[in-house]
């Protein structure tokens, strides 16, 4: 044990001696420098796990390991910065830390107060050089001093460049999704302007009218019912179909007037009942609320509400201290291409020697896949159509095996 | 970079001042380690005016040796990488052949005994290959999966595959699993029972007996995944425009509720006593592939999954994704106890 001790004293004189200090910090500028040579992970993500275990584990109290796991990330943010990653996302704090100690958490708290002050102390120096900081999360949580402080930063960060820190304060996943889904929603819920006739550009007043026109026009009989009929189908998509269709679903959605798909559908049969379907229509069509249609709502619409809007997709996650779990982070984010990595080291020991190989894995795995887009673990070169080809050609072997 | 004895002396300093320092003292000691501002502005502003570059010989000669090393680290890396992809896959023959299960429940019973806990859900990402017969392959892989969680006594196991071609034949799938429980369990009155559906589809299968093992196999596919909250956003867009709901009533419960609905075991005939409810969280998530990629694995449920993945043994020789083998398998069982693997049973 005293070896051990001595060892690791004498490891610690020799790393602090000058030459050798200024080698490696050369070297690190080097292998950085390297680094940004290959492709580069646009987005990054971390959870730092492991600052309580830490200080545990060094006898010291819980707050300093918080405070040394931020010295950490600073020296993290400053790898990535240089090496060419645009966007970093940290998992600072989750809804569900609300309830550790409130001793804990209090410090915590403190803690990203006094850091964001700082940063907003130092507004000019972060302008010129510093990336633009963005808080995450569920701010109304927030005590108002920490919010003050939070709204801060980001106002003065925010005409930075191109590099951004995503802080995600008090945050899950879940709830993120939620909230998405809840805007989403709202969104939708807001009646469209009157004005909207020129989203839609045929008016299916008119539509009706021309076809009752020509249908007086004709024999204003039931046995041409059917051609009326038809000739309301035909004129309709031989415009544009596809700008019809979501025409016609707001329509049903609009559901109070109702009249569109019944009076098309027993269009001259009446003329005097067709009449006056067709003004309550009207009337009832300005005067009920229109709404746009949710068969509209996609996954982009989706994506487009979630906190990390407008930032590339989510490459790389990485948790450390070896816990193996995604904790309600980044959930929707990080489930489709992003390498998930899991390292067993502490947050605060977390340096570059322990990103540089993650990092030259990923890079490794790019430059295969771009050169050879059918191998594996292709991130890139995954063309839908090749998949639905697939697909099909699985289908149709499926008879086959079925028959074994 | 800061150095770790300016670290030290700057923790010294900021203690010995009761971590008071003032914003010009922080600044003056941030000052050294920032680039000159006068070198910045005159890059930014005077780019035409001015030369580009001040040292064009020594960018060059730097920018040179980045490549250098670049490449001489991607060398190296790639040795060191393939030598430990050896070493493993060598260690992976080994334990292929020691831990093998020779098609017999004990054995496997026998290999899980001495974990401290097990997945009651486990689920994996399986990838369909591109060779001809990929269909048959990964069915056969459900079918030994199914097998080696019914031995070890793992009830609920879900399948995940991108395409969603198992959930089209799940009829076949159902003889296929079937008969390779026949295999391992030998005559039928002994085989657990098993219950195979997916989503939107009606259950495959007969409800347990008491005595015998079961298993609930789910398969899913990305459908399930994004597609699914996005099924549910229109819905709820739809009830809110009619006015059945407001946005504030959408809370992570009820979102959950919905969610879990669609994967959770359809109740059967309206029998609403069964126990065998699948639980909507897995435990452990077994992805076999070389790296850790969810691929559009359904996002809402994996929220406390532990994830393990196989890693990349086969040198890509069978393209991405990795064959599903039993000591894979039993390696994400022993990872999720928390135990080494040792050699020798």
């Amino acid at each position: 044990m005293a070896g051990s001790m001595h060892l690791s004293r004498l490891r610690k004189w020799f790393l602090a001696s000058p030459p050798i200090e200024f080698a490696i910090t050369n070297l690190k500028e080097l292998l950085v420098g390297a680094l940004r040579q290959g492709p580069i992970p646009q987005h990054v993500a971390f959870v730092m796990d492991g600052n309580r275990r830490f200080a545990r584990s060094h006898g010291i109290e819980t707050v300093e390991g918080h405070n040394l796991g931020f010295e950490a990330l600073a020296r993290i943010l400053e790898v990535c910065y240089k090496s060419g990653v645009k966007v970093v996302t940290i998992y600072a704090f989750s809804i569900e830390n609300f309830k550790r100690s409130k001793f804990e958490v209090d410090a915590l708290m403190d803690m990203a107060k006094v850091k964001l002050s700082q940063m907003a102390q130092h507004g000019d120096l972060l302008d010129r050089y510093g990336a633009k900081v963005r808080v995450l999360g569920r701010l109304d949580l927030l005590k108002p001093d920490v919010l003050a402080a939070v709204n801060k930063a980001v106002d003065l960060t925010s005409r930075n460049g191109d590099r951004v820190l995503n802080i995600c304060f008090p945050y899950t996943s879940r709830d993120e999704i939620t909230s998405a889904i809840r805007e989403t929603v709202d969104d939708y819920s807001q009646p469209l302007k009157p004005a909207n006739g020129s989203r839609t550009p045929f008016s299916e007043s008119h539509i009706t009218y021309n076809i009752r026109a020509q249908n007086l026009g004709s024999k204003p009989n039931d046995t041409h019912s059917d051609s009326g009929s038809t000739s309301a189908d035909s004129s309709a998509p031989e415009d544009d179909s596809s700008a019809l269709r979501p025409d016609h679903s707001h329509r049903v959605y609009e559901s109070g007037s109702s009249f569109s798909s019944s009076t098309t559908l027993h269009l001259g049969q009446q003329d005097g009942h067709n009449q006056k379907g067709a003004t309550q229509g009207n009337i009832s069509g300005s005067e009920k609320p229109v709404f746009s249609s949710p068969e509209t709502i996609s996954r982009q619409t989706l994506s487009d509400h979630m906190l990390t809007k407008g930032t590339p997709p989510l490459d790389m996650l990485i948790r450390t201290s070896g816990v193996e779990r995604l904790s309600d982070f980044m959930l929707w984010q990080c489930h489709e291409n992003t390498e998930i990595v899991f390292l067993d080291v502490l947050w605060p020991e977390f340096d570059l020697w322990h990103f540089l190989p993650v990092m030259l894995g990923w890079q490794r795995r790019i430059s295969k896949s771009r050169q050879n887009p059918e191998a594996e673990g292709n991130f890139a070169g995954d063309s839908p159509e090749s998949s639905e080809e697939d697909l099909d050609a699985m289908v149709l072997r499926q008879g086959k095996v079925k028959g074994i | 970079m800061v150095s770790p004895k300016e670290r030290e002396v700057l923790r010294a300093e900021v203690r010995a001042r009761n971590n008071k320092l003032s914003a010009a003292d922080r600044e003056a000691l941030l000052k050294p380690y920032l680039p000159d501002p006068a070198d910045l502005t005159t890059s930014r502003h005077a780019r035409g005016t001015r030369k580009p570059r001040k040292t064009p010989i020594r960018t060059f000669i730097k920018s040179q040796i980045h490549h250098l090393t670049y490449a001489l680290t991607h060398i190296i890396f790639g040795i060191v990488v393939r030598l430990i992809q050896t070493y493993h896959a060598v260690v992976d023959r080994v334990l292929a052949i020691v831990y093998h299960h020779h098609r017999t429940p004990e054995l496997i019973r026998k290999d899980v005994r001495g974990l401290k806990r097990l997945p009651q859900h486990l689920s994996v990402i399986l990838t369909l290959r591109t060779e001809d017969d990929a269909l048959a392959v990964l069915m056969d892989e459900v079918a030994e999966l199914a097998a080696w969680c019914t031995c070890a006594g793992i009830g609920q196991l879900s399948v995940y595959e991108k395409t969603g071609v198992l959930k089209s034949c799940i009829p076949a799938l159902h003889q296929i699993i079937t008969t390779k429980l026949a295999s391992y369990y030998g005559t039928p009155s002994q085989q657990p029972s098993l219950q195979l559906y997916a989503p939107h589809h009606p259950i495959h299968g007969t409800r347990s007996n008491s005595d015998n093992p079961s298993l609930t196999l789910l398969l899913l596919s990305s459908t399930d995944g994004r597609e699914t909250i996005v099924d549910l956003t229109k819905t709820l867009a739809e009830m809110s425009q009619s006015g059945k709901l407001s946005p504030e009533d959408i809370t992570p419960e009820l979102v959950d509720a919905e969610i879990t609905e669609i994967t959770t075991h359809p109740l059967q005939d309206g029998d609403a006593s069964s126990g065998d409810l699948l639980k909507p969280e897995p435990d452990l998530l077994l992805v076999f592939g070389p790296f850790l990629k969810l691929d559009g694995y359904p996002p809402w449920q994996i929220r406390l999954t532990e994830m393990y993945c196989t890693g990349d043994r086969s040198h890509g020789l069978t393209g991405y994704g990795e064959a599903v083998e039993y000591q894979g398998f039993m390696r994400g069982l022993w990872h999720y106890a928390g135990a080494q693997m040792r050699f020798g049973r």
